[in-house]
């Protein structure tokens, strides 16, 4: 252990914080839809990565990258439809190990896809943002602008959840799966728009991160285990949980990773994982049921 | 004995003398173990793989090997220590292979060639490069031709002691150097090897660290080497984990005199450059040479000829310009097979089993110059800390220049006055 209190270590607390806002975003989807539909996707970090490769190849045929960010959300909010009405319709009334093997399933194609469509070269679009300095200290403007964009997604998802007719009927199922069908509410359209939206988040979440990130068909499962370490931490299916959680796990990455090795960053944040599933199994920020 | 008797036994030993003499026709069956896929494949491992590929083609298109024809079976790892360890059993034991070849990533390399030797099964280890595969193992069935890591990590840092006063302006004694690895075998190795000949050297060792190469984030690493500023940066690792260093590295403002990087993610120029662009320009890389770089009458007659040939398929075949240092490992480590081993095991210890096999293996004697990497062959006998290691082997020191690869040290071979420190106006000079 060895802690330098100056302004490096400064400088890692805040890289600490704008990784977890690229997390949070991450662990934003996953949680909505397993909040909603109680299925937990395995493959939501390939479908991130398929976004990524959506938009590499938009950007590289001419398309402006705003434009291309948005046809990679586009695609991905579709993937997620279609992964919906394809994939778990026909297993949501199986045991959970089945709808978790069924979505590894898909994990596993869409690795062996992305290889197969896009070889095993590592691509990147060579966008350079630059970054902002002051006070001795520097950071990336695509992580400033990942965490910007989380903390506006966060607000959004908020504001479409408790101020439109169709949020309020994804927070109803959300609340009691089996009751709210009884009361008129379409289900089956309810998870249909929730997985577009967790769709949408991950497309989100792969526009931000072709300017972080190499892009390859294993990447997702560079960000898959700390995502789930991170929503079972914040209590699965708890938006504003996992969003915490992030930060958590952010903090524990960085001020681990300044005072010690970078992967004791790493380990101190699964350890502290461990302890608190021990202590709180439901997650940090769940209810108990 | 009636007629019929003495015309039996006589057919009889017709048969036993015709087949004593006709030409053996069993097929020398290889199991080629790479990582075709995952993130090791874009590292280097399928270049290397498409050399051995060469290797054994051009050597079938010659009739085989003593009457030998050699049948490959090409399996992928994945970038998976427990894929190759499985891909290894199932080519021994299902698949019957005599032997296995290949292997890039040395997470993959020590386990695999402790298993094979405890099988007592022979392997040909033409990439991976971990001291750990046979330092203190004193394994029987496991030849590796190739550099071996702690030979890296002696290299750069020779390089650096001897460029220290004339380009740093600088005493040994005051340069400052970090060390930073992925943490598997690979890294591992090259690290102690560096930490071990700088100190021996005397330079001060300002920062050294291991990381995950699968990390998500490296700022952490990052903002301690801005803190430590040191001279030099010594960097083993593999992709993607060289490309986020480099990046956010960039982005954090972290500044040096020189980048040295050790193989693997650094020996693939043409994919550093599509993505840094200028940015790596002057970077070096300590690898065994790319064969093409090389000046042929320095190497054994015939050697260029066949290093041209390697190159001109290697391009046909990958559609690639640039032919990496993993390509002529890839090649040259199965060519000293097929063409100096096999044959002595096949005529001179009567076959092609693992005894065989070793038995020739040890007697190999190949002198500097005489293979198309420029460094001879002859292995460390059983019994010696790096049994069955290439005495032999050495690596060089790399710079890219604009693009194209040079090479900066040993003075022997060296084609260029080494660019040191990073001039003005580029991405990371101080």
């Amino acid at each position: 252990m060895d802690c330098h209190l100056d302004i490096f270590f400064l400088e890692a607390v805040l890289n600490g914080i704008l990784l977890a806002g690229l997390l949070a975003l991450l662990a934003l989807g996953l949680n909505l839809i397993f909040g909603v539909i109680d299925v937990v996707w395995i493959c939501y970090a390939e479908l991130v990565m398929v976004g990524m490769y959506g938009i590499h190849h938009a950007y590289k045929a001419g398309v402006p990258f705003p434009v291309a960010a948005l046809i990679g959300i586009v695609l991905i909010a579709l993937a997620g439809a279609a992964l919906h009405h394809l994939v778990i319709r026909p297993v949501l009334d199986s045991a959970p190990i089945n709808q978790l093997l069924v979505t590894g399933g898909v994990l596993f194609l869409l690795q062996a896809a992305a290889t197969m469509a896009f070889g095993i070269d590592f691509k990147n679009l060579g966008i350079r943002l630059g970054s902002l300095g002051f006070a001795g200290m520097s950071f990336s403007w695509s992580r400033v602008i990942t965490f910007v964009v989380a903390l506006a997604s966060m607000l959004a998802l908020w504001l479409f959840l408790s101020r439109t007719y169709i949020g309020t009927a994804i927070r109803a199922i959300a609340q009691d799966r089996q009751i709210m069908p009884l009361m008129g509410v379409d289900s089956r359209r309810v998870y249909l728009i929730t997985s577009a939206i967790g769709g949408g988040l991950a497309g989100l979440a792969a526009a931000l991160m072709v300017l972080q990130y190499d892009i390859y068909p294993q990447i997702g499962l560079q960000f898959g285990p700390l995502i789930f370490m991170i929503c079972v931490l914040g209590g699965l299916g708890n938006m504003l949980g996992g969003f915490i959680a992030a930060f958590i796990i952010g903090q524990f990455i960085a001020i681990g990773g300044s005072c010690m090795a970078t992967e004791w960053g790493y380990a101190t944040a699964f350890l502290f994982f461990m302890v608190a599933i021990f202590i709180r199994p439901q997650g940090l920020f769940a209810a108990k049921s | 004995m009636n007629f019929s008797h003495a015309k039996l036994c006589a057919g009889a030993v017709a048969c036993a003398v015709t087949l004593a003499v006709a030409p053996v026709s069993a097929d020398v069956k290889i199991g080629v173990i790479y990582d075709y896929t995952g993130p090791f494949a874009a590292g280097g491992s399928k270049a290397a793989g498409i050399g051995n590929k060469i290797a054994i083609d051009m050597i079938n298109e010659k009739g085989g090997v003593e009457g030998h024809k050699i049948v490959p079976i090409y399996a992928d790892a994945q970038s998976k220590t427990d894929v190759a360890i499985n891909e290894a059993e199932r080519l021994l034991n299902d698949a019957k292979v005599d032997l296995i070849m290949g292997v890039y990533s040395s997470a993959h390399c020590v386990p695999m060639a402790a298993k094979v030797d405890a099988a007592k099964k022979f392997m040909w280890a033409n990439v991976c490069v971990a001291s750990a595969v046979l330092k203190d193992k004193n394994l029987q069935y496991v030849f590796r031709p190739q550099v071996h890591s702690d030979q890296f990590g002696e290299a750069s840092c020779t390089f650096i002691a001897e460029n220290a006063k004339s380009k740093l302006k600088k005493e040994v004694k005051d340069v400052k150097v970090a060390i930073i690895h992925e943490d598997g075998p690979y890294g591992v190795g090259v690290a102690m090897g560096n930490e071990a000949k700088c100190k021996e050297l005397g330079m001060q060792i300002a920062h050294k660290e291991g990381y995950a190469a699968t990390a998500t984030d490296l700022t952490a690493l990052v903002t301690k080497l801005r803190r430590a500023q040191p001279d030099i940066i010594l960097h083993t690792g593999y992709n993607p984990d060289i490309t986020l260093f480099l990046r956010q590295s960039k982005e954090a403002g972290l500044r040096f005199d020189a980048l040295i990087g050790h193989g693997a993610g650094y020996g693939q120029i043409d994919k550093l450059i599509e993505t840094f662009k200028d940015d790596v320009n002057l970077f070096y890389n300590v690898d065994p040479v790319a064969a093409q770089l090389l000046d042929a009458k320095t190497l054994k007659p015939g050697l260029g000829d066949l290093t041209a040939e390697m190159v001109k398929r290697y391009k046909a075949e990958s559609g690639a310009q640039e032919v990496p240092p993993h390509t002529s490992m890839g090649f040259n480590q199965a060519w000293v097979f097929l063409t100096d081993v096999l044959p002595r095991a096949i005529k001179k210890h009567g076959g092609f089993d693992p005894e065989a096999l070793r038995k020739a293996a040890l007697e190999t004697d190949i002198p500097e110059g005489g293979t198309i990497q420029g460094y001879g062959v002859k292995f460390f006998p059983a019994g010696s800390k790096m049994a069955g290691q290439n005495e032999r082997s050495s690596p060089v020191v790399m710079q890219y220049v604009k693009g194209e690869t040079k090479i900066a040290w040993p003075a022997s071979l060296k084609t260029i006055d080494a660019v040191l420190p990073l001039p003005k106006g580029h991405a990371y000079a101080r």
